[in-house]
């Protein structure tokens, strides 16, 4: 290995080391959480329900319950790290190191990407087990799943340099993203939803994720797929350049 | 930052430790932390900085570690631009701040052991310098101990001894002394005095001038944001007109009337 594969390897080993020595926290409550969902939406309620788009409700909302799991981890994951370890200072210990701006910011990212993989994983082997759940374009959903991780594990960065308190945090987790996730269709399908809900959900990002993540494992999907996709990568891509950006800046690491 | 390594800055063997031009640092809220600062540290010196608080030491030293961004000016560490060269300048400087800022989720030995993993350490070197680095500064016992469970005197221990783990070739020591007891100071004393023997260049900040005086070779005084008087702990003294480095201190500061003859000759 070089200088600056180890260099990055550790970064990032650091990211995966916090998240584990807390892993009751990181990893067992929010698997804990989706198998609420589950129980309740798919098992409970979902008797009462007919089948959506063909499957029966517990398989439909499965795959939106794996994809919230990895962007709301991947998200809390990288913000409230990079916000602890600017208040304990610690971070200075990796900006006055070799590391390059870019290297901070992927293996930065990366923490979170792998925490929230880990409880997507978990959650779509334990859901395999009680259901017979379907892998209709397994490309399309390792794609998606990845992409849609990713681009959280961004936002997540984007929160943590920006805050300055964990109020901040919580603000971006609490009120922006889950009203987000939870409005986005993980637990319907847009079209049974009156008007004027059905067009507001059209503007809703996270519904095109939920939708391309669906399509994954079911199959089935309401929106244009090649187009979610498209649009998936340019919202990646423009995140990851804007938080580069700041990082070349040394935006709120550096004084 | 100006871009370009100045031309008459030498680079390789004969570059100095630490070469900074005209140093220029405004922060967002209009506060010129430094201005004009222009110093040489040279490789091999044990060098002090002395100033009153908010003088610009930290600021200098953030500038050049990578932890602030200079307005303008040069900094060059072994000939290395910390802006441009940062990989290679960074590489070349240990900094012990004088926040103790580690990571409470790491054991000791894990600080020291992802302290070098960023500067790019391989596994076995890393394992071999660990347990090194745990022994010199007494820490053995603690490697496996969370960092915030550890008391004032052995987070400076640690911090100190994470500041060294990748052979730093010059060493940063912010007010490294600040707030141990006695028996921990002339410890570290006595270790820093061997490194730098051993060649390891060391820039000092600190409020304790007995501490400047028996360690510098050479003190630069800094105030307001500018370097305003360096030399030997003897020439300081002839600078000032006065006996010893704390007078000559105190006439920088405009506190003469504080010094122990002063004070002490109309005590009695």
């Amino acid at each position: 290995m070089t200088a600056s594969q180890i260099r990055f390897f550790t970064l990032w080993r650091r990211e995966v080391n916090r998240f584990m020595k807390i892993k009751r926290q990181t990893i067992g409550a929010p698997l804990l959480e989706t198998f609420l969902y589950i129980s309740v939406f798919g098992a409970a309620l979902g008797t009462r329900i007919d089948e959506l788009q063909g499957f029966d409700y517990v398989i439909f909302v499965i795959p939106g319950l794996i994809m919230m799991a990895w962007a709301i981890n991947a998200f809390s994951n990288n913000a409230s790290s990079i916000l602890q370890q600017k208040f304990q200072g610690a971070i200075q210990d990796q900006l006055s190191s070799p590391a390059s701006p870019a290297q901070l910011l992927v293996a930065m990212s990366l923490g979170g990407f792998t925490r929230g993989g880990i409880v997507a994983l978990l959650t779509f082997g334990a859901s395999a087990l009680l259901v017979d759940l379907p892998l209709a374009h397994p490309l399309v959903l390792i794609a998606s799943l990845v992409l849609v991780g990713f681009v959280f594990s961004q936002i997540g960065v984007l929160v943590g340099v920006r805050a300055e308190q964990f109020d901040d945090v919580a603000l971006a987790q609490t009120f922006v993203l889950q009203p987000l996730i939870f409005l986005g269709g993980v637990f319907y399908s847009a079209e049974l939803l009156p008007e004027p809900f059905q067009t507001l959900t059209y503007f809703n990002p996270i519904y095109y994720m939920v939708d391309l993540v669906r399509y994954g494992f079911l199959g089935v999907a309401e929106t244009n797929v090649l187009v979610a996709f498209a649009a998936l990568i340019a919202v990646t891509a423009a995140v990851f350049a804007l938080n580069l950006h700041l990082f070349n800046r040394g935006y709120k690491l550096r004084d | 930052m100006t871009d370009a390594v100045s031309p008459e800055a030498p680079t390789g063997a004969d570059a100095p430790a630490l070469h900074i031009s005209d140093l220029f640092k405004r922060y967002a809220n209009g506060v010129e932390a430094l201005r004009g600062v222009t110093l040489d540290v040279r490789e091999g010196e044990f060098f002090g900085l002395l100033g009153p608080n908010g003088a610009g030491k930290s600021t200098l030293i953030h500038c050049s570690t990578g932890l602030a961004q200079p307005t303008s000016g040069v900094i060059e560490v072994f000939g290395h631009n910390a802006l441009h060269d940062y990989e290679q300048a960074r590489q070349a400087i240990g900094l012990a701040p004088q926040e103790p800022n580690l990571d409470w989720f790491l054991t000791v030995a894990e600080s020291l052991d992802y302290h070098a993993g960023y500067f790019g350490m391989p596994r076995a070197e890393r394992r071999r310098r660990t347990e090194e680095m745990l022994e010199t500064f007494s820490l053995t016992e603690k490697s496996k101990e969370r960092t915030n469970s550890l008391s004032g005197g052995m987070k400076r221990r640690l911090i100190l001894a994470r500041a060294l783990m990748h052979r730093p070739r010059l060493l940063i020591l912010d007010e490294p002394t600040a707030g141990v007891d006695i028996e921990l100071r002339l410890e570290l004393w006595h270790y820093v005095k061997q490194i730098n023997r051993e060649g390891t260049t060391i820039l000092l900040t600190t409020h304790y001038l007995e501490e400047a005086e028996q360690l510098c070779d050479k003190i630069a005084f800094i105030d307001k944001g500018a370097i305003v008087a360096q030399g030997t702990s003897a020439e300081l003294s002839r600078r000032y007109g006065v006996s010893n480095l704390e007078d000559a201190y105190l006439e920088l500061v405009g506190r003469k009337e504080l010094s122990r003859s002063t004070t002490e000759g109309r005590e009695t």
